[in-house]
């Protein structure tokens, strides 16, 4: 963990935690809430990226389309969908500061999840998150976070982020 | 294998607007549409020319159960065999997709070209009776090409590919933007917890109902039509009507459409029997590459497109909008997925799937459709009854 203090650590575990914890209670603004005024979320799979193809599974590359996904998971898929419950662990791998307050962070994901009309649970995904993260006056929040998955095929339709 | 591998028999009803749900879950069906459907005289399409596009490229599908390799070699020429060593059978490509110059089986280091030529062999002519490389080249399904779409046909019965679309080859190239000059952007690949017919049945079909973004955007479609024909395959044309979006999104590229002058098919699809779906809409071009798992289980390979005369403005537009409008997260269809799996779970209550929308005669075949008529799908079970050899219940 290069070239940080404690407390600058411990606000981006905090940040992070933060994530997953607004995801598992699906909070949706809370989760928005925790990008920058300029920020972005991406998330692909580990073949897109070994392939060089350029699409995503999801591309919020702009303030405006991470607050629209807000819109649609609480406003246009409302009732269209049999919910699930997450379960988020993310262990961190690494971290450096890439420059003044801000942190290149790498984690490894799993997401579990609880289908409502099995009530069974699986492994929705497993992945890796690449966070770049400001730190400003006591704060943090998510400059980008890119979700690489390592399955090339999801197991079920994804109404909330990664 | 005879009707008696199905027990107990489908009587289909005499109403051709009904479909017995029972044929959605029953492993015993689902058995014999692999041999009769995916082993018989249909055309499936595999992979688009340009997901291969340099020499050496491959990618590796499945049709029914039954894998395959299509490679470009290095002629440039396409080729689809079948991925197994002419050795033991053993599969030869495991990954999905790379560049190669030789393709080795690492049970006995049997390897092959991208033309499927043995090129390498620990045996030499006259280490065993009669064995030279010349006789063990990769095996072939029949293939064929159209618009750059790669077509495989696992039985010697198909009719050409040509007697197969049945005239529909414009409606293909339609969806890809007017020909086949496309430029693979990626793919969302997902698994859908239903039976492959009910994919079939209801992707590209299906009310605007369902979709709560169209309501919250005040989009109305455009005018536009459908067809279908006996060998049972459908789709629809219409123009686009395409909302501002501002009132709604923040970033309304989502839904901003730059396709110019060919507006008047900005939305249109093409749904092959069995499984095969070619959708445009907005400025997305996606081809629907879709295989059984199981009877309760459809994988679904959506790979999506650019156009090769696209400048960079374009292609960044077609990916932004490629990756967030459709797929298992888009905005307008991640609930396609959802329902799609209810409609699995419901079919195993007693009874019949009805179909209303558009019918104007309970008995007779329809052989015309408005822009959302449903009686659209008649037409392809009938083909799909007919293939599969229910009787139809006593007058």
């Amino acid at each position: 963990m290069s070239g940080m203090s404690m407390d600058e650590l411990r606000l981006v575990d905090e940040l992070q935690l933060r994530y997953i914890d607004a995801l598992d209670r699906k909070q949706m603004p809370e989760w928005a809430a925790l990008f920058g005024a300029e920020a972005e979320y991406v998330c692909t799979t580990a073949e897109s990226e070994q392939a060089g193809l350029p699409l995503a599974l999801i591309m919020d590359d702009c303030r405006g389309r991470i607050d629209d996904r807000v819109k649609f998971v609480d406003r246009v898929w409302a009732g269209t969908f049999q919910d699930y419950q997450t379960r988020h662990f993310v262990q961190r791998l690494a971290c450096s500061r890439t420059q003044a307050g801000l942190f290149s962070v790498r984690s490894n994901v799993a997401i579990a999840f609880t289908r409502s009309d099995t009530n069974a649970t699986g492994l929705l995904a497993t992945g890796v998150y690449h966070d770049l993260v400001a730190v400003e006056q006591g704060r943090a929040c998510f400059r980008s976070k890119r979700v690489v998955v390592d399955a090339a095929v999801l197991p079920h339709y994804v109404v909330y982020p990664f | 294998m005879t009707q008696n591998a199905i027990w107990p028999p489908i009587v289909w009803p005499r109403k051709t607007t009904e479909v017995p749900k029972e044929i959605f879950v029953r492993e015993d069906i689902y058995r014999e549409e692999l041999r009769r459907i995916f082993m018989g005289p249909e055309w499936f399409p595999v992979a688009h020319a340009s997901e291969v596009p340099n020499n050496g490229d491959f990618r590796t599908c499945v049709v029914g159960e039954v894998p395959l390799l299509v490679t470009r070699d290095e002629d440039g020429e396409l080729n689809v065999f079948y991925n197994a060593c002419s050795h033991r059978g053993a599969q030869l490509e495991t990954k999905s997709c790379g560049n190669k110059k030789l393709f080795q089986c690492p049970y006995h280091r049997w390897g092959f070209n991208a033309r499927g030529t043995l090129v390498g062999c620990p045996l030499k002519e006259g280490d065993s009776v009669g064995f030279s490389k010349d006789k063990y080249p990769l095996s072939r399904p029949r293939m064929d090409i159209v618009h750059g779409l790669i077509f495989v046909t696992l039985s010697d019965a198909a009719p050409s590919l040509a007697e197969f679309l049945g005239g529909y080859e414009d409606k293909l190239a339609n969806v890809m933007g007017g020909d086949g000059r496309l430029k693979l952007i990626g793919y969302h690949k997902t698994l859908l917890n239903a039976n492959w017919k009910t994919y079939h049945d209801n992707d590209g079909w299906h009310a605007p109902l369902l979709h709560t973004a169209f309501r919250l955007l005040n989009w109305q479609g455009g005018k536009g039509i459908q067809f279908a024909n006996a060998r049972g395959h459908r789709g629809f044309e219409s123009q686009l009507s395409v909302p501002d979006g501002r009132a709604f999104l923040n970033d309304p590229t989502l839904i901003e459409y730059r396709g110019g002058s060919f507006a008047e098919k900005g939305s249109c699809s093409l749904h092959l029997f069995p499984l095969f779906a070619a959708v445009k809409h907005l400025d997305t071009i996606g081809l629907r590459f879709v295989n059984p798992r199981s009877v309760d289980q459809t994988e679904l390979i959506f790979a999506y497109f650019g156009r090769e005369d696209d400048d960079e403005a374009m292609t960044r537009h077609r990916i932004r909008q490629s990756s967030n409008l459709l797929g298992p997260c888009g905005m307008v269809s991640m609930e396609d997925a959802a329902v799609f799996q209810r409609l699995h779970i419901g079919s195993r209550t007693p009874g019949m799937q009805i179909f209303q929308k558009g019918v104007k005669d309970e008995y007779a075949m329809p052989t015309d459709f408005s822009q959302n008529d449903e009686s659209v799908n008649i037409l392809s079970w009938e083909y799909y009854r007919e293939v599969m050899g229910f009787a139809k219940e006593a007058v």
